[in-house]
C-alpha cells in the first residue's frame, strides 16, 4: 500500500459543484490523475534522501572541494591561495603530460577492446545451464574478485624478466624470449594491458552472459534454417542482439580504462622510462608525492571532464543510432 | 517538476555553501590542554618491529613525563594520508618521518617551529643531524631522533668462494659485481645470480635515493649551492655524467644489477638479497635484523662503501620528530621532542635486537658500541660521522628526487638512450623546479 492510498487526498473535483468549462474540467481531471499517480511531490525525495545525503557528503562535496582546490595553492594551515588557472597550466605543461594522456588513451582502448572481445568469446563458450558450466563460470570470474594488489603481485612474478620466469619459460618452449615484459620500455605497455584484459574480461563475460539470455532463440533457428554458418549466426544474430549490452560495457570499460591507476602504480609506477605513465599516476606524483594538492586536483578535474565528454558522446551516438 | 528543480537547486546550493565553509584558513592556535592525549604517527610497517619500538619509546615517555601518547604506524602512502588529515585540518600532534620530508611539510604550513631553548639536551645533538632539521630560512622545524648512513652488504660466502677481497675502490666494486653475476657464486650450476641489488623504481624516487651514494662519491651533485641560499642544476657536470655512465655500465654492459630492478621498489629488492639472487646491497642499518633472520648473520658482512673518484661520501638520512601545527597540547609536543633526543630516550629507542626506533644515536653522549656491541653498528656509525651527507634543505626536495629518479630509471631501462642528452633534459627540469621554489641562481 502506498502513502497515497493510506491517506486519500481531498478531491474537490469529485464533489458536486458548479459546472466548470470543458477545458478547465479536463485540466482538473488531468491534475487529479497526475496527483493520484505521483502522490505528494516530496515522496520520491524522501525515499531518495538517504542515498542523496550519503552522495552529498561523500561524493558531491568532495568533488566541489576538488574543483575549488584546483584553482588554489593548497596550504591548509596557512590558508589556501587563489592562483587562477596556474595549476591547470602546471599539469598541462608538466613533463610528459601529453605522453601520459596518450598512454592512457592507448591503454583504455586496448583494455576495453581486449576485455570485450575476450569476454564475448568466454561468454559464448560458457553459455548454457549445465552444472559444470556454472563451476567454470565461477572459476573464470575469480580475477574480478581477487584484490588488485594480489593480481599485480602475481603478474609481477609471472613477468619475471629472465628465462626462468613463468611466462618466459612458456615463451622459451616455442623458441621465443626471454622478454623483459614490464621491465622493458618496448613491452611494458602491452604487459600492463594484458593484465588489465585478464582482469576485466570475466566481468564483461558475466554481463554479456546476462545479455545473451535476451537474444531470441528463434532467430538462431531461423538463421540455421537459412543456412547461416556458426560464425555468421554469431555475427548477424548474437552481436546485433547484444548492441545495448556492448554500449553499456563500452562506457563502463572506457571510464575504467581512463581512470586506470592501481595496476600501473603497483606494477611499474609509470616506468620504465615513463613508458607506462598514465594520467592518474602523473596526477598522483604531482599532487600527492610532491604535496601539491592543487595541482593534483586540477589534473583530477581534467580527467573528470574527459570522462564526462566520452560518456556524453557515447550517449549521443547511441541516441542517434536508436532513432 | 518545478518543485523538483527547486529541491535540486537547494541541494546544490547547500553543497556549495558547505564547501565554501570548509575551505577557509585554519586556526593555528588551538585551545591548549596539557592533559590531551598526543597523537603520534610514525612511518613504519604496522604490526612490525618498528611499531613495537615506537610503542616502547612512547611508554617510556609517558612514564617519565606523564603525558599520554597514542601511536599510529603507517608505512604505505604515509604522505598521502598526512595530506588527507591536513585537508581535514586535524593533523596528528607529532610525526616521526624522514628528514627529507621537512621542506614539503614546512612549505605547506603543517609544522610548528621548534624552540631549541625548550628542548633539554639540544646542545648535545650531533651538528649535521641538527642542521638536517632546519628549513631553508635557517629555522628549526624538525628534530632528528635517529640517524643512518649507507654501507655495503656483501655475501661473505660468495666472496670467499670466488677468493675476492673486500672492495676498496670502484674498480674492485665493479669487478666483484661482475664476478657475482658470471661466476656462479652460489654453485648451483645456473646463471641466476646478480652482483648488485638496487631499487631503481621511480616510486618515492627510489632510483635517485640509491644512486646518490654513487653520485656524491664521484664528486657529482643533483643541484649545487650557488650562494645566498640559491641553487643551480648539476647533473650535466663532468663528475655527474661520469657517475651516471659508470653506474649505467654496471647495468647495461656488465648486467650486474638484478633483472627487473627498474620496476622494483625496496621490498622486492630486499628479497633478492635475502633469497640469494644478489650478492651486494648498498643500504642503511635498518635491514640488519631482517637479513640476520632470513639470510643468517654469518652469510653476509657489512663494510664501508669503497672510495669513489672523489671520496667515500654516502647518503646520510634519518628520522626527525616533527611538531605539527594546530596541536592542542604544545607542551606535550615539546616534552616528547625533548625526550626523543635525551640520553634516556635515545637509549630506550635503541634497545632490543629488532624492535628499535633509533638506528644511530643523535645525542653525542650516547655511544653506539656501548648500547650495541655488534661491530657492524660501529661501521655504520663511522660511515655516518666520516662520510655521511644529507640532502640539502630546500623548500621541497621531493620534486628534485622524483625528476632525477625518472631520468635515472629511463637510462637504466633503455640502454640505447644518450646519457648526456637525457641529463641535459634533466637539468632543464631541475632549473624549472628550482625556479618554482624561488631558489634558482639565475
Amino acid at each position: 500500500m502506498s502513502l497515497d492510498q493510506a491517506e486519500p487526498v481531498a478531491a474537490p473535483a469529485a464533489a458536486p459543484g458548479p459546472r466548470a468549462p470543458g477545458r478547465g474540467r479536463a485540466a482538473a481531471t488531468a491534475r487529479q490523475g497526475r496527483s493520484r499517480r505521483s502522490g505528494r511531490w516530496w515522496t520520491p525525495w524522501l525515499f531518495l534522501a538517504p542515498a542523496l545525503i550519503l552522495f552529498l557528503y561523500f561524493k558531491f562535496i568532495p568533488m566541489a572541494n576538488a574543483l575549488t582546490m584546483s584553482f588554489q595553492e593548497v596550504q591548509p594551515y596557512l590558508g589556501n591561495k587563489w592562483v587562477g588557472t596556474e595549476n591547470y597550466s602546471t599539469v598541462l605543461q608538466s613533463h610528459g603530460f601529453r605522453e601520459a594522456a596518450w598512454h592512457t588513451v592507448v591503454l583504455a582502448a586496448g583494455q576495453t577492446a581486449g576485455s570485450m572481445a575476450l569476454g564475448l568469446v568466454l561468454a559464448l563458450l560458457m553459455e548454457g545451464q549445465g552444472r559444470r558450466l556454472r563451476f567454470v563460470r565461477s572459476a573464470a570470474f575469480l580475477p574480478v574478485v581477487v584484490p588488485i594488489a594480489v593480481v599485480a603481485e602475481l603478474w609481477r612474478i609471472m613477468y619475471h624478466p629472465t628465462g626462468d620466469g613463468m611466462l618466459n619459460s612458456l615463451l622459451g618452449l616455442v623458441g621465443l624470449g626471454p622478454s623483459g615484459f614490464i621491465n622493458d620500455p618496448d613491452t611494458s605497455m602491452a604487459s600492463i594491458m594484458l593484465t588489465g584484459i585478464w582482469r576485466g574480461a570475466p566481468y564483461d563475460m558475466m554481463i554479456i552472459l546476462a545479455g545473451l539470455t535476451s537474444v531470441d532463440r528463434g532467430l538462431y533457428e531461423a538463421a540455421k534454417v537459412d543456412g547461416a554458418s556458426r560464425w555468421q549466426r554469431v555475427w548477424y544474430v548474437t552481436v546485433p542482439g547484444l548492441r545495448s549490452v556492448f554500449s553499456i560495457l563500452f562506457i563502463l570499460a572506457a571510464i575504467r580504462g581512463l581512470r586506470v591507476f592501481t595496476e600501473v602504480f603497483l606494477l611499474t609506477n609509470g616506468g620504465p622510462d615513463g613508458s607506462t605513465e598514465v594520467v592518474m599516476t602523473l596526477i598522483y606524483k604531482l599532487g600527492l608525492e610532491q604535496s601539491r594538492l592543487g595541482v593534483g586536483a586540477a589534473g583530477a578535474v581534467l580527467l573528470f571532464v574527459a570522462t564526462l565528454i566520452l560518456t556524453v558522446v557515447v550517449q549521443l551516438l547511441r541516441r542517434r543510432e536508436s532513432k | 517538476m518545478q518543485r523538483s528543480r527547486w529541491v535540486g537547486a537547494g541541494v546544490l546550493a547547500s553543497a556549495l555553501v558547505l564547501t565554501g565553509c570548509s575551505s577557509g584558513p585554519a586556526g593555528v592556535a588551538a585551545k591548549q590542554n596539557s592533559k590531551a592525549t598526543l597523537e603520534l604517527w610514525t612511518r613504519t610497517t604496522p604490526g612490525g618491529p618498528g611499531e613495537q619500538g615506537a610503542l616502547k619509546l612512547a611508554a617510556a615517555f609517558t612514564k617519565a613525563t606523564g603525558y599520554k601518547v597514542k601511536v599510529t604506524a603507517i608505512f604505505d602512502d604515509f604522505e598521502t594520508k598526512l595530506q588527507q588529515r591536513a585537508a581535514q585540518k586535524k593533523l596528528p600532534d607529532i610525526v616521526m618521518n624522514d628528514v627529507t620530508q621537512l621542506g614539503a611539510m614546512h612549505s605547506q604550513g603543517l609544522l610548528r617551529e621548534i624552540d631549541l631553548d625548550k628542548i633539554k639536551d639540544s646542545e648535545q645533538i650531533i651538528g649535521q643531524g641538527l642542521d638536517s632539521g632546519k628549513s631553508v630560512d635557517g629555522k628549526q622545524y624538525g628534530l632528528p631522533y635517529s640517524a643512518q648512513a649507507s654501507a655495503l652488504l656483501i655475501r661473505k660466502d660468495w666472496r670467499q668462494k670466488l677468493k675476492l677481497d673486500t672492495p676498496t675502490t670502484w674498480d674492485d666494486f665493479a669487478a666483484m659485481a661482475k664476478a657475482f653475476t658470471t661466476k656462479d657464486p652460489d654453485g648451483n650450476g645456473k646463471k641466476d645470480t646478480s652482483g648488485l641489488a638496487a631499487p631503481l623504481s621511480t616510486k618515492r624516487g627510489y632510483a635517485s635515493w640509491y644512486f646518490s651514494n654513487f653520485l656524491w662519491a664521484a664528486g657529482g651533485d643533483f643541484i649545487t649551492e650557488a650562494g645566498k641560499g640559491t641553487y643551480k642544476p648539476a647533473m650535466t657536470s663532468t663528475a655527474s655524467v661520469k657517475a651516471v655512465q659508470w653506474f649505467r655500465d654496471l647495468g647495461c654492459k656488465d648486467k650486474a644489477i638484478q633483472p627487473g630492478a627498474v620496476t622494483m621498489d625496496t621490498p622486492p629488492t630486499n628479497e633478492t638479497f635475502e633469497s640469494g639472487k644478489t650478492g651486494m646491497f648498498v643500504v642503511g642499518p635498518y635491514l640488519l635484523p631482517r637479513f640476520d633472520e632470513t639470510l643468517g648473520k654469518d652469510k653476509y658482512e657489512v663494510v664501508p662503501m669503497p672510495k669513489g673518484p672523489k671520496d667515500a661520501t654516502v647518503l646520510a638520512e634519518g628520522g626527525s620528530v616533527y611538531l605539527m601545527a594546530g596541536s592542542d597540547n604544545e607542551a606535550g609536543q615539546d616534552a616528547f621532542a625533548s625526550f626523543a633526543v635525551s640520553v634516556e630516550g635515545q637509549k630506550t629507542g635503541m634497545e632490543g635486537d629488532t624492535a628499535y626506533t633509533v638506528q644511530l644515536p643523535v645525542n653525542k653522549a650516547v655511544d653506539v658500541s656501548q648500547v650495541r656491541p655488534d661491530p657492524r653498528w660501529k661501521t655504520y656509525s663511522q660511515a655516518y660521522q666520516d662520510s655521511g651527507r644529507y640532502a640539502p634543505s630546500i623548500p621541497n626536495w621531493t620534486p628534485v628526487r622524483q625528476a632525477t629518479a625518472d631520468t635515472l630509471n629511463a637510462l637504466m631501462a633503455d640502454c640505447s638512450l644518450n646519457t648526456e642528452a637525457k641529463l641535459g633534459d634533466l637539468d632543464k627540469q631541475l632549473a624549472d623546479i628550482l625556479k618554482e621554489q624561488g631558489i634558482d641562481a639565475s
